[in-house]
């Protein structure tokens, strides 16, 4: 049994309840609240910044062959970031200064700890949970979106065929490093696949709900505004973040040939 | 006396660190009526954070700058790794908790991110914000215990033995060298610096409360399945 349909048969009811999570059912259905989509928003998007030292932190350990993809990665997240700065602007929502929920700032965390002290297996095991929840998510609020619902450029991001060949690489990818696994090594995977599912989980819940932190309110914001300050480019339409990763795509340049 | 960066610190980090004394787990070990099954899940949670606590020490070790610094963490490593560990073992066993529990135990989400957040600042930042995110918890420990301590003792020895081990001499020295080797990193560095040391400071800070209330309320994973 290959590794991941390992993982998802594990994991069937965290698959269960990601995609059927009220938050993707009411993206797609146009119900959602504002306040709630624009938690959301600002949250992901320190998750997003927070995904680019992560998957630097993975390449002094990958194999030569997944370098130029990673790199490939980095420059799609920072096409992601304009993405999510544009859409903010189009709805009037203010991304920056807002500190990281408890749930954002712990799966950043979890992001680089990994990275920094775990095999790259177990880093690129979380990396493919993350990206594959993203893409799995992303297609559930596709079938149905309203066509001027201000969040399909976000579909087309996430649920669109270059993000499904990237996630599809990672896939290939990642069996293969299972494959070479021994039995110690594929356990620890397999928990922080785990791990990362939760995450995701509790992602979407904390775009509901208090998710805030004891004590003093007013000293998290420098981790918000810690990142580069990318300008808001809101006058142009992005570009599409994920195009150079596949090899279909007329774009397509990185070392992603198979 | 002139006030240090760490008096700084703690003088940011106050109004976290009063809740903390105030807090009902803190005050129940104190006055002894916080009930055994509540202070249980301290004994599970905290050993699962020595673990990686122990890390820290680790990369301190491999960050400092000094002979002298160097040998004084690798000290406190092997005393966590090869003494308190144990200890904390044979502690758990006064609860009925064996040792199988507690190596099998799963991290609670605050323990996860508060650990994951350590060893992240431990392998990504220099040895001032190492410190500045470990200080909260071996300095805390040490506030709390000694401010117990002085209150009249709970009739649970186990209570009295835990108060006593954090406000004792030799944790609280281990507290104070800590603090003055902050102090020492901190002298003439930029107030950007400074910033960012302080802000890692109070992000321990809150762990260390929210972990209290991990402790007090209990907490799960949304959508756990078994491991």
């Amino acid at each position: 049994m290959s590794f991941i349909s390992e993982q998802d048969t594990r994991f069937a009811p965290l698959w269960d309840r990601i995609r059927s999570h009220p938050f993707l059912l009411e993206t797609r259905d146009g119900t959602i609240p504002d306040e709630v989509f624009a938690t959301w928003l600002r949250q992901d998007y320190l998750f997003v910044e927070a995904a680019i030292p992560f998957i630097g932190a993975l390449i002094p350990r990958a194999p030569t062959e997944h370098w130029g993809p990673l790199s490939g990665v980095i420059s799609a997240l920072e096409k992601e970031l304009k993405l999510f700065e544009e859409r903010a602007a189009r709805v009037g929502v203010q991304l920056r200064g807002a500190p990281p929920s408890f749930t954002c700032h712990a799966y950043i965390q979890f992001l680089l700890a990994t990275a920094h002290t775990r095999g790259y297996a177990e880093g690129f095991a979380v990396l493919y949970a993350a990206e594959r929840a993203y893409h799995e998510s992303w297609q559930v609020v596709q079938e149905g979106i309203a066509a001027d619902s201000p969040w399909v450029p976000f579909v087309e991001n996430w649920a669109g065929e270059e993000f499904a060949g990237y996630v599809g690489y990672l896939g290939g990818e990642l069996e293969k490093l299972a494959g070479e696994a021994g039995p110690a090594e594929r356990a620890r995977m397999g928990e922080l696949y785990r791990l990362a599912l939760l995450y995701e989980v509790a992602f979407w819940e904390m775009a509901y709900g208090a998710d805030g932190w004891p004590g003093v309110e007013d000293d998290l914001a420098g981790e918000a505004g810690a990142g580069p300050a990318w300008n808001p480019d809101t006058g142009t339409t992005p570009e599409k973040a994920w195009t150079h990763m596949n090899p279909q795509s007329s774009a397509g340049e990185e070392g992603t040939d198979r | 006396m002139s006030r240090t960066f760490t008096d700084e610190l703690h003088d940011a980090a106050r109004p976290i660190w009063d809740a903390q004394l105030a807090h009902p787990f803190v005050t129940g070990i104190g006055d002894g009526t916080l009930p055994e099954s509540t202070f249980s899940r301290w004994v599970v949670q905290d050993y699962g954070y020595l673990k990686e606590f122990a890390r820290i020490f680790a990369w301190a070790v491999a960050k400092a700058q000094r002979l002298e610094a160097m040998g004084w963490y690798a000290k406190v490593l092997d005393l966590t790794l090869n003494t308190e560990m144990e200890l904390h073992r044979r502690y758990a066993q006064r609860f009925g908790i064996a040792t199988g529990e507690l190596e099998s135990a799963e991290m609670w989400p605050t323990t996860r991110a508060y650990t994951d957040f350590l060893v992240r600042t431990a392998a990504d930042g220099d040895m001032a914000d190492l410190l500045a995110a470990l200080l909260p918890c071996a300095w805390g420990y040490v506030d709390i215990g000694q401010e117990l301590a002085r209150r009249p003792p709970p009739e649970d020895e186990r209570y009295r033995d835990w108060i006593e081990q954090y406000a004792s001499e030799e944790f609280a020295g281990a507290a104070a060298w800590l603090r003055g080797e902050l102090d020492r990193l901190a002298d003439g560095s930029s107030e950007e610096k400074r910033a960012r040391l302080r802000h890692l400071f109070l992000l321990s800070s809150r762990y260390e409360l929210r972990f209290w209330d991990m402790c007090l309320e209990g907490e799960r994973w949304e959508g756990g399945t078994d491991k």
